[in-house]
């Protein structure tokens, strides 16, 4: 059990009408893990989130999260903490009434947990929470859900409504939140400078399937840029994985994910940031690869 | 989730408690009051020959009267409220929130659904008991109790009626789960199903009764009874719209005159008969319990439907 992954998915798809809106995800992300969960707007994150939290049936495959699979139960529910894009609570309560409603309608909660993080991030709980910055409402939320004390914890573009300052602190407040171990998180954005800073591991969503799950730091150690003068490249796309090419007449340029060294002195080796290495998948998979470039970026 | 329900509901129970306390306010007094002057009356009338006709006694109450017959609307009020039950969760996304926390959907739904259905039929069941009692005189003036207001708001059908539209209004929400459409396609579906029945089932929940007297004598009815139809036969059947050519032994001496009691009594020696299809006044329960179990049936139905489709559907 203490092997199992937290986050499990066996060929996980959801299709509406003719539509796969995410198919084919086979994903393990192992238990503590703060992982990012990324792709362009429509590559399926949200309906990936939704189907761990049991909101939407899957149309195939499965999933477990913390080894229950997602079901109307109170073992899956209590094991889980959600929040949805929309930030969603009720308009006329306070923080206060949300948090007495988590503690109402959950055998486990943590109210000293919930509360004083509100109050050292100076939310007031007394006011109704339409009158509360989006900043404070996503702390609100997520103070939710965490005083249940998940053991996953999914966060659906948290940050995606908030200025870059009260993203920060978000992101800031989630890590500490979490950095006592235990949890493991998955969490959503288009924002890719935003996940690197709190996340230590990647799932890349592209057209509704995923391209990429790892460690960050395997990641980077494992994707390098060559470049060499224009020549025959087929004894390095034997021995490599070769993510994307392109080519001048005088110089060929490879995003590759290497099986071991590079032997070939003649090739410049360069190491890649998160960005440039997520960009060269989406960038491999799309005919058209503006759309998705705008978006990621 | 009784703290829920009691955190979500609490202004709305205050402000029924304060509505009804209202009604019950205006309804009481003027209750008593009109039974001392029905009583009063009577009791005149027995001593007195040339008495008024009662149906002038209670003239000028039109507010009070108006504010009974507006009760027919608080199934409507229930069916809104009833529309807005999952719809308003659906569209502010908070049941991604409720159902995420550790009570089931299953759970929250029947809590929730059962909440606001006793809630409909207990505000109906208070309103439906002043409405009655209130009517006890107006009733024993006025004609029979199986149509309009009368039978909608007096005994078991207003309170059928509230569960019906409040189960209408949580299967529409449920379906739409858009608050305002949900809204207005209750209230439509709403009037729509009791005109429907008032008009074409109601007649017909138990075979009429005839009676058939020559044309010119009273068909004395007994009280309260409800006239569904009534025409005249002659020897060759029943007279049809162009009305019968009087025989001249029974011409009225004066010819602008289209007849008169003379002239139905002389038509009556004839043979010509008036013939009334009517309810019995006696039926009255059996009307009330056959309406109040139509609509009880189509709630149960409705909320099943609710309720298996949001347990199935995606949140």
């Amino acid at each position: 059990m203490a092997d199992a992954p937290a986050i499990e998915t066996v060929d996980l798809g959801k299709r509406f009408g003719s539509t796969w809106a995410l198919r084919h995800c086979t994903l393990a992300i192992p238990e503590g893990r703060v992982c990012g969960l990324v792709g362009a707007n429509g590559a399926g994150k949200t309906t990936l989130l939704r189907m761990l939290a049991g909101l939407s049936r899957p149309s195939t495959g499965e999933a477990r999260l913390a080894g229950h699979p997602p079901a109307d139960d109170p073992a899956f529910l209590g094991g889980i903490g959600y929040l949805a894009q929309e930030v969603p609570l009720y308009r006329r309560w306070t923080a206060a009434d949300h948090l007495a409603l988590g503690a109402h309608m959950n055998p486990v909660w943590d109210d000293d947990l919930a509360r004083d993080r509100l109050l050292s991030l100076r939310i007031p709980l007394d006011r109704p929470v339409h009158r509360l910055s989006g900043g404070m409402r996503a702390q609100v939320a997520l103070a939710l859900a965490l005083g249940k004390r998940p053991r996953v914890l999914l966060l659906d573009e948290p940050v995606a409504a908030l200025d870059p300052l009260a993203r920060r602190e978000f992101l800031a407040s989630l890590a500490g939140a979490v950095a006592d171990g235990g949890v493991t998180v998955l969490l959503s954005s288009h924002l890719l400078p935003d996940l690197e800073r709190v996340c230590d591991h990647l799932v890349l969503l592209a057209d509704a399937e995923p391209v990429l799950a790892a460690e960050i730091a395997d990641l980077l150690a494992s994707h390098k840029r060559l470049r060499a003068p224009t020549r025959d490249t087929s004894a390095i796309e034997r021995d490599h994985h070769v993510v994307m090419r392109t080519q001048t007449p005088r110089e060929v340029t490879l995003v590759v994910r290497l099986a071991g060294p590079v032997v070939d002195p003649t090739w410049q080796v360069e190491d890649l940031d998160l960005e440039e290495i997520v960009l060269a998948y989406l960038e491999r998979r799309v005919d058209e690869p503006t759309l998705a470039l705008a978006a990621v970026r | 989730m009784t703290w829920l329900l009691w955190r979500q509901n609490r202004s709305r129970l205050a402000t029924g408690a304060v509505l009804l306390a209202m009604f019950a306010l205006a309804v009481v007094p003027t209750g008593v009051h009109m039974a001392n002057v029905y009583d009063e009356a009577v009791l005149t009338c027995a001593r007195n020959p040339t008495c008024a006709y009662a149906g002038n006694l209670f003239q000028g109450y039109g507010a009070i009267v108006d504010l009974v017959h507006l009760t027919i609307l608080v199934p409507v009020v229930f069916g809104a409220l009833g529309a807005t039950l999952i719809s308003r969760e659906a569209e502010n996304a908070t049941n991604g929130l409720v159902w995420t926390q550790t009570v089931t959907r299953r759970r929250w739904l029947i809590a929730t659904v059962a909440a606001m259905v006793v809630a409909a039929v207990l505000t109906s069941a208070v309103v439906s008991a002043l409405v009655t009692w209130w009517s006890g005189t107006p009733n024993s003036i006025h004609g029979d109790r199986f149509q309009g207001a009368q039978f909608d708001t007096q005994n078991l059908v207003p309170v059928a009626a509230a569960l019906f539209a409040v189960a209408l209004g949580i299967a529409v929400g449920s379906l739409l789960r858009r608050t305002v459409p949900a809204i207005f396609v209750t209230v439509g579906a709403y009037v729509a199903v009791r005109m429907l029945v008032a008009v074409y089932l109601r007649p017909s929940y138990v075979g009429a009764a005839t009676r058939s007297v020559p044309l010119g004598v009273d068909p004395s009815l007994p009280s309260g009874s409800w006239t569904l139809r009534q025409y005249i036969t002659g020897s060759e059947g029943r007279v049809g719209n162009r009305g019968i050519s009087i025989p001249t032994e029974c011409a009225p001496s004066n010819p602008v005159g289209r007849g008169g009691p003379a002239v139905d009594r002389c038509l009556g020696k004839l043979g010509f008969r008036r013939v009334v299809e009517f309810q019995p006044a006696s039926r009255y329960w059996h009307f009330q319990l056959v309406e109040a179990g139509l609509l009880t049936a189509l709630a149960a139905l409705l909320i099943t439907v609710a309720v298996v489709h949001t347990l199935r559907r995606d949140a």
